[in-house]
């Protein structure tokens, strides 16, 4: 199961990268809360527009949240405390961990459609003042109406617990090349 | 169809480079060759190439058709009887193919015949569509060839309009083993046309695919894989251990499984089965079929494997007498026999025509040439110009 705690490496190279590229990143207005309650306060968004992103997100926390096999390894990546059972069992009826929903991104209404789904955003426990969304993108720190990168606002992948690798490849290895 | 020497762009090396492709002092770009061109007319390309490509394309659907409802016929194809249903499914379902490449004889004149269809895992498609029309607008420019030639070459835009008609909703996943660098190369290149047509893609090794407990592919962050374009033969899937995962995965493959029907040679004698005598076909039986042996007889014919690649295994008998035979590792594999259509000779090389079809129509045409019958893996691509 791959753990968060193996990714500052690949986040270093990519920070580099981000620093070089950032002046160039489209980004797109959205609209970060901690929760629900933070978002009815604020003006930008009724409490209509508020339930609704509120509930979509939640919806998707369960299946786009990573997975863990040992709670432990989730809390070296999320912190201690900040892991929940996930509604899955590995195959041997062991418990499946996820983060927990630490907040939501919503879009801006844009005449008078969002410009994106909602999504759950997580924090890790190397730097938790940042949000992450599910695909591990940084979306700052600030809540209430923000700029982020708008290949952070696509929709999030269902995560799992991979069980194992490998059971493909093993014809090229015998006969070669694919190509015809 | 004439085979016309040329001079060859100056700085190769450097051309080369620009594309990624391997450039040999002395040798010149490995599997590329320009020091000549065939040049057709625009009715031999219409009528003789582009019609007929179509034309079969509906026979062989016309086959998968009859196979998906015909257990006798997948048994005969060798499919293992798991993915039965699944790949009949796939079918009624009209899950949608992107491309392959028919491989033609043509004389110039006269029908083209089928030979095979690889329609599943096609390589050479970056040369095609990118590099034989860079090579044409260089050469033009250039005056290395006449004023006013154009190409069978719609391949990259037909790429790029068919994949928003994929219904691919999230994250697509692009899969080959990254050893090889025809399957690599491919595999980028359709990654890079998807991207062009807005969709958001990750590649990642076969070896690398992933199963979780209920039985999903994923990928190395455990992403759910919905979309799988992969480069990798679908019997090869099929056969693997993460094969039994296949069909209740959810994932949607491109090429689709029923394309399992067409990547085998065992559509030959399916197609002559049913459209016997038809212009664009050869003869065709499986070995063990008792036609075989009275086909046999007549002392021309070619054998092949059901399932080989790259021109490997391959036996050419005429006239009581083998012309030829290609090693492999396909040897056990169950043949069918074939009728021999010997490929042109034009100054030693044998050219073979693969006309690509995307989408279904037929939009591409790329020139491959050996130095024997069969085409194998040291064929050299010829670029192609149509002027009337």
């Amino acid at each position: 199961m791959k753990s968060w705690s193996s990714v500052p490496v690949v986040l270093m190279m990519s920070v580099s990268l981000v620093a070089l590229t950032a002046c160039e990143e489209p980004k797109v207005g959205a609209s970060i809360y901690e929760s629900l309650d933070q978002c009815k306060r604020d003006t930008f968004s009724t409490p209509d527009q508020c339930e609704g992103s509120f509930k979509e997100a939640r919806n998707q926390h369960a299946t786009v949240a990573p997975k863990y096999s040992s709670e432990a390894d989730c809390q070296a990546d999320f912190g201690a405390g900040k892991c929940e059972t996930a509604p899955y069992k590995t195959s041997n009826g062991g418990s499946v961990f996820m983060p927990l929903m630490m907040g939501y991104m919503m879009g801006s209404m844009i005449g008078g459609r969002r410009s994106m789904m909602s999504q759950p955003l997580y924090r890790s426990a190397k730097s938790p003042n940042s949000f992450r969304t599910a695909e591990n993108r940084n979306v700052g720190a600030k809540t209430g109406r923000t700029n982020v990168a708008k290949s952070a606002t696509s929709r999030p992948t269902f995560k799992s617990a991979t069980r194992s690798r490998g059971g493909f490849g093993s014809s090229s290895r015998r006969f070669g090349s694919s190509a015809t | 169809m004439q085979r016309i020497p040329m001079t060859e762009r100056p700085n190769l090396a450097g051309i080369a480079a620009e594309h990624d492709l391997e450039y040999i002092a002395g040798k010149g770009i490995t599997g590329w060759d320009e020091s000549a061109y065939y040049q057709f007319t625009m009715r031999q390309i219409e009528e003789d190439i582009e019609g007929p490509a179509e034309e079969i394309e509906d026979l062989c659907f016309q086959v998968v058709d009859r196979a998906v409802n015909n257990e006798e016929v997948l048994r005969r194809l060798g499919i293992a009887e798991p993915f039965w249903d699944y790949i009949a499914e796939s079918w009624r379902n009209g899950e949608k193919n992107l491309y392959g490449r028919m491989d033609l004889s043509y004389q110039g004149k006269g029908p083209v015949k089928l030979l095979e269809y690889n329609a599943d895992t096609p390589t050479a498609l970056y040369e095609s569509a990118v590099f034989q029309w860079e090579w044409l607008e260089h050469a033009t420019e250039l005056k290395l060839i006449p004023q006013g030639c154009d190409q069978l070459n719609d391949v990259h835009e037909s790429i790029v309009q068919t994949f928003p008609q994929l219904n691919i909703e999230t994250l697509s996943h692009f899969a080959c083993n990254q050893v090889f660098e025809d399957d690599k190369g491919t595999l980028e290149y359709l990654e890079e046309c998807a991207r062009e047509a807005g969709l958001e893609t990750c590649f990642l090794a076969m070896e690398d695919i992933g199963v979780d407990d209920q039985g999903r592919f994923t990928d190395l962050d455990d992403r759910v894989i919905t979309t799988l374009v992969k480069l990798y033969p679908w019997e090869w899937i099929m056969a693997e251990d993460f094969g039994r995962h296949v069909p209740a995965s959810g994932v949607q493959f491109i090429e689709p499984p029923w394309k399992a029907i067409l990547s085998n040679k065992g559509l030959m004698p399916l197609l002559w089965g049913m459209f016997e005598g038809h212009p664009n076909l050869l003869p065709a039986f499986f070995e063990d079929d008792p036609a075989a042996a009275a086909f046999a007889d007549t002392g021309s014919y070619v054998r092949k494997p059901m399932l080989s690649r790259q021109g490997a295994n391959i036996e050419i008998v005429h006239e009581g007498k083998t012309l030829c035979h290609s090693d492999g590792p396909y040897a056990n594999d169950v043949h069918i026999l074939q009728g021999f259509q010997p490929l042109p000779e034009f100054d030693g090389g044998y050219p073979l025509l693969g006309c690509w079809l995307v989408a279904s129509k037929a939009v591409g045409l790329c020139v491959r040439e050996d130095r024997t019958l069969v085409t194998g893996k040291g064929a050299r691509f010829v670029p192609h110009v149509i002027l009337d």
